[in-house]
């Protein structure tokens, strides 16, 4: 969409935050699509609603174990509307696991049908947590086991952390319009191009013919790649019927069958010394996986000097629905576990948390952000744990976080019209970041026009191809590659201008949408364009491996984030007062969106912290807290003053920022609340009935 | 969602009439519909009549609180279908009952509040949830189990024998119990007028299928209590956003000079009925606000008695805080600890 077009500016100074001032290629502009996200006018997949379409759902098994022991297709099938019914009954193992579907001319009709099914279910036996599936316990060999005995101090411990659901806004699904030898998947993805994988067989054509759409995305947070069961099934029904089907879940699925954040349990044995240089030590890493895999925890994770570490790491599965990538795959979990760790390291040792850092953090740029940020919380101010004897008690904590870099292929074009309008275009979707609004920038600023001309066109298979977005390699990889595309368009430009001018191209430029031939303006923006064919001039950019051998940027992807929290020694309960954030992210392309990432990480870290739980009935298995009601996630109140502050000391390169805020803020709070308290809580969510136990010496 | 018909009665008479008119199988009262749309979206009921009341005032009834002058003190008066923040705002409930403006104006969330209704709130369905889930047959549904007793309960009742454990959600209920409250019902067999808010629920061993004694044609009109200017009212939450309280509490004072003569303290989220703590009623009786010491000691026992589940016994520890606190909000002084006196 134009940015001209718009009710509002999308170029607003920001005066607050004094302190990032000038820390990108553009420190004013808002999201191109803010208004039209809010007004209503974005359309998502889960929007999509064509005519004649079909409505699908699932037949789910609503306990953790359990057969079907009997159901009423003739009934379902009565149900007006209800055009069709596949069910293959199995033996399910956890809440939320689907034994078929239902297909119908309404979403009402979908619901009556279910319900008229009415499926009857034997419950069985489950288990659902960690500690009722665990392996038995191991222990260090006798060589780390001699090297604990040995060291003047030791540190025994268990950390866990609880399920965490992604709980996204738009819901996981998609919608397939099927037009007989083509076929269009508005899938709500955050991979545009892997969401086509498979489709091919489920809609019965070649993916040449497919296209995915997705021009806006209500959150993923990495439980949206590939097509998904939904889309897969979506697929096959309006292959069947030759018509466009509608399948989203509703909140209760998305909860129980759509990804999670795996639970985890860290097993920690660790010798060190007074001065609190650490021998080494054991660790048993226990991901809670349910009926999936890939869980863990990110422990020890390489940014500080720690020993000697043998480390050990199973899933442990049991009767739940299974983990996807969820923002920073293990990392916030495993800062927890290693901050909390350090901040009982230093109190054994009768150190200060920061020095402690200071002494064993690896990298540069983490120990200048740990004196920088703890000048900006305070940290002069705080208080020896366990000193508070009132009722009001402050806490402040300390983390680092880090993220790697990944490499993706990207092709970017960058088209300029005889009309003197310019496309930005990749495939690449946005997942909520700002994508859109960085691609424009990027692509404006490279041919030295306002953005108000450049049109972005994202969020299309049939546009150049991009990364998907995880492991934070969106921008990384589509910036080099848009820039290059603006670059090539511009030249281009520019030698057709210097033919008819006559003028040395090596003398020309474009500033501010003129063509200038040094201080003397040549020619209007649209003066220039006019003399293109119709056909207009396509940049373009690619990246890859190789191409990306060649980019020299130093930017790294490391934090520090500093939390002040409150907790009330009466009550139990915790509120984050105050949390700093110090992110490098290489160079910043757009800054509202990069603070604004920021901002949403810690967010979501202070949910996951004091809040987000799966509760799971451990009798019968069923998700208990499968709504946004009793799966609390942190609202307007429980939102503190954050302060992103962008580190841009050393910073060149675009490098990822999606995930890496996400991974302190856990360590951080759960360190400040073990400041407050006195005693380490070492089990999440930190709630109220924990900080009470805790206050009175029963902590974990 | 099943399809039902929807009925606009005129008076809360003609609505009292539907309730049992045989052409229908499950006809209930819709005011704000919070509560409503909540029970059809998860299919544990299936009305055919949803008889929207949501509009309706008793005749001459224009503003959603007054006053009624009568011999004796004057009553407030709010009417079934003033919504929370209309009685949150409104001036004569902070002046004359500030617990009550207190209770709903820490309901829920603005957006709830500016379409819930008083009678709703009162009448709303336990959390509970096993309760809200529709595959699950709980005693509540006529099944044979209480999911919680052996389950997830860290959020039910400390108090009470079962055999179903729910806490009653309403905070308005709580807030009303000190203020001596009772609702204004009409269409009941017996023509009776008026329900104290002790006699407006039972305990589940009363009956475990509904939380309320109104008959099927009984419909509250309006909400009745005796001024409190004394009283507060406060609730611990997990979150601070739109949640359900851990504990609540909510207390009125008779004050002469500094010394308390009489106090109501109720409790809530911690018993499938509203908690009236009579044994911390008598222990405030006597003595002045002054002593914050004595204070804190008479609302030390306010969980006395209290029986916890496997996960819930730090409810045990909030409820005399919840209830100090109460206290400290009746007599002008900040609850909040590290605040200003």
């Amino acid at each position: 969409m134009r940015a001209a077009e718009q009710q509002v500016p999308t170029v607003m100074p920001t005066t607050n935050r004094p302190i990032n001032a000038g820390s990108s290629m553009n420190d004013d502009t808002s999201r191109l699509d803010g208004v039209a996200k809010v007004t209503g006018r974005a359309k998502y997949s889960r929007d999509m609603y064509l005519p004649n379409s079909l409505f699908v759902a699932f037949v789910r098994c609503p306990y953790g174990a359990g057969e079907l022991s009997s159901s009423d297709e003739a009934a379902a099938k009565a149900v007006p509307g209800i055009i069709d019914l596949e069910l293959k009954p199995q033996a399910c193992t956890y809440h939320g696991q689907n034994i078929g579907y239902v297909v119908a001319e309404s979403p009402q009709a979908m619901r009556r049908g279910l319900r008229a099914l009415n499926c009857q279910w034997k419950r069985q036996p489950v288990k659902t947590k960690i500690t009722d599936a665990m392996p038995e316990n191991g222990g260090p060999d006798a060589d780390i086991q001699g090297l604990i005995d040995k060291a003047e101090l030791k540190l025994d411990a268990v950390y866990s952390t609880q399920v965490q659901t992604h709980a996204c806004l738009e819901t996981h699904g998609a919608v397939v319009d099927h037009r007989g030898d083509s076929a269009i998947a508005y899938v709500s993805t955050q991979g545009t191009f892997s969401a086509k994988d498979g489709m091919d067989k489920a809609i019965g054509l070649p993916q040449g013919q497919i296209e995915v759409v997705c021009e806006y995305i209500g959150g993923g947070f990495g439980s949206k790649f590939g097509p998904g069961k939904e889309g897969l099934t979506a697929g096959r029904v309006a292959a069947k019927h030759k018509r466009p089907v509608y399948l989203f879940t509703n909140r209760a699925e998305d909860q129980t069958d759509t990804g999670n954040r795996p639970s985890s349990r860290v097993e920690v044995k660790l010798g060190f010394k007074k001065d609190g240089e650490i021998l080494g030590g054991w660790m048993r890493v226990l991901g809670g996986v349910g009926v999936g895999g890939g869980g863990g925890s990110s422990v020890p994770s390489g940014r500080y000097e720690l020993g000697e570490i043998k480390r050990e790491a199973a899933d442990v599965k049991f009767n739940a629905g299974a983990p996807r990538a969820a923002r920073a795959p293990g990392a916030p979990q495993g800062a927890f576990t290693e901050e909390l760790m350090l901040d009982e390291v230093a109190m054994i040792a009768g150190l200060d948390p920061v020095a402690l850092r200071m002494k064993l953090s690896k990298a540069d740029d983490h120990k200048d952000m740990l004196q920088m940020g703890a000048k900006l919380i305070g940290w002069s101010d705080r208080q020896k744990t366990g000193s508070q004897k009132g009722a009001l008690r402050r806490g402040l904590g300390v983390a680092l976080g880090s993220w790697h870099r990944g490499i993706g292929n990207a092709d970017c074009e960058v088209v300029i019209n005889r009309d003197g309008s310019v496309e930005a275009r990749t495939g690449t979707q946005d997942i909520g970041t700002g994508h859109r609004t960085a691609m424009g920038v990027i692509a404006a600023d490279g041919l030295g026009v306002p953005l108000s001309v450049v049109n972005v066109r994202i969020g299309h298979s049939t546009l150049p191809v991009g990364p998907g977005s995880g492991g934070s390699m969106t921008l990384p990889n589509t910036a080099p590659p848009m820039a290059a595309a603006a670059a090539d368009a511009r030249k281009k430009l520019l030698a057709l201008v210097a033919e008819r001018s006559g003028a040395p191209e090596a003398e020309l430029q474009i500033v501010g949408g003129e063509i200038r031939r040094g201080d003397k303006v040549l020619m209007g923006w649209k003066e220039a364009c006019a003399t293109l064919s119709g056909d207009g001039i396509t940049g373009r950019g690619h990246w890859d491996r190789s191409v990306a051998a060649g980019d020299k940027g130093t930017g790294s992807s490391n934090g520090v984030q500093f939390a002040d929290v409150e907790i009330d020694a009466e009550t139990g309960v915790v509120r984050v007062k105050r949390v700093v954030a110090l992110q490098a992210c290489g160079r910043v392309v757009v800054r509202k969106m990069a603070e604004s990432q920021i901002i949403g990480a810690v967010i979501q870290g202070i949910a996951y912290a004091l809040f987000e739980d799966r509760v799971l009935d451990r009798n019968i298995g069923t998700m208990l807290n499968a709504n946004l009601e009793w799966y609390k996630i942190a609202g307007p109140v429980d939102i503190p003053r954050i302060e992103p502050v962008l580190y841009t000391k050393g910073q060149t390169g675009v490098r990822s920022l999606g995930e890496p805020p996400a991974v302190p803020v856990p360590g951080a709070i759960a360190c400040a609340v073990f400041n407050a308290v006195g005693r380490p809580i070492r089990d999440m969510p930190l709630t109220p009935d924990k900080v009470l136990a805790a206050l009175e010496g029963g902590a974990s | 969602v099943n399809r039902f018909s929807m009925a606009e009665p005129r008076t809360f008479q003609e609505a009292g009439t539907l309730l049992t008119d045989k052409r229908f199988k499950l006809p209930v009262l819709k005011a704000g519909g919070m509560d409503i749309v909540d029970h059809l979206k998860e299919g544990l009921i299936e009305p055919d009549l949803l008889i929207n009341i949501k509009r309706l005032r008793m005749e001459g009834m224009t503003e959603p609180v007054s006053m009624v002058q009568r011999k004796g003190p004057p009553l407030l008066r709010i009417e079934a279908t003033a919504t929370l923040d209309q009685i949150a705002h409104s001036d004569t409930v902070l002046k004359q009952a500030p617990v009550v403006a207190q209770a709903v104006e820490s309901a829920a969330t603005p957006q709830v509040r500016n379409v819930a209704t008083a009678a709703g709130n009162l009448l709303q369905r336990p959390r509970c949830w096993y309760y809200r889930n529709a595959s699950l047959q709980c005693l509540k549904k006529g099944g044979s189990t209480c999911f919680a007793a052996e389950g997830e309960n860290k959020y039910h009742a400390i108090f009470g024998d079962g055999p179903c454990h729910i806490v009653h959600p309403s905070n308005l209920a709580v807030a009303l119990s000190v203020c001596n409250g009772s609702v204004y019902v009409i269409g009941g067999s017996g023509g009776r007028t008026a329900i104290s808010i002790a006699e407006l629920y039972h305990m589940p061993d009363k009956g475990v299928g509904s939380e309320h004694n109104l008959e099927k044609a009984e419909v509250v009109t309006a909400i009745a209590l005796e001024p409190a200017p004394t009283s507060g009212f406060y609730s611990i939450k997990e979150k601070q956003s739109f949640d359900w309280p851990l504990v609540m509490a909510a207390v009125a004072l008779e004050m002469a000079g500094e010394t308390i003569t009489a106090a109501r303290v109720c409790a809530g989220a911690v018993a499938p009925v509203p908690w009236r703590l009579p044994k911390v009623e008598e222990a405030l009786k006597g003595v002045s606000i002054a002593d914050a010491a004595a204070l804190k000691k008479a609302v030390a026992g306010a969980a006395e008695g209290a029986k916890p589940m496997t996960d819930n016994a730090y409810k045990v520890k909030l409820l005399p805080v919840a209830v100090h606190r109460a206290l400290l909000k009746a007599i002008g002084r900040n609850p909040e600890p590290g605040g200003a006196a």
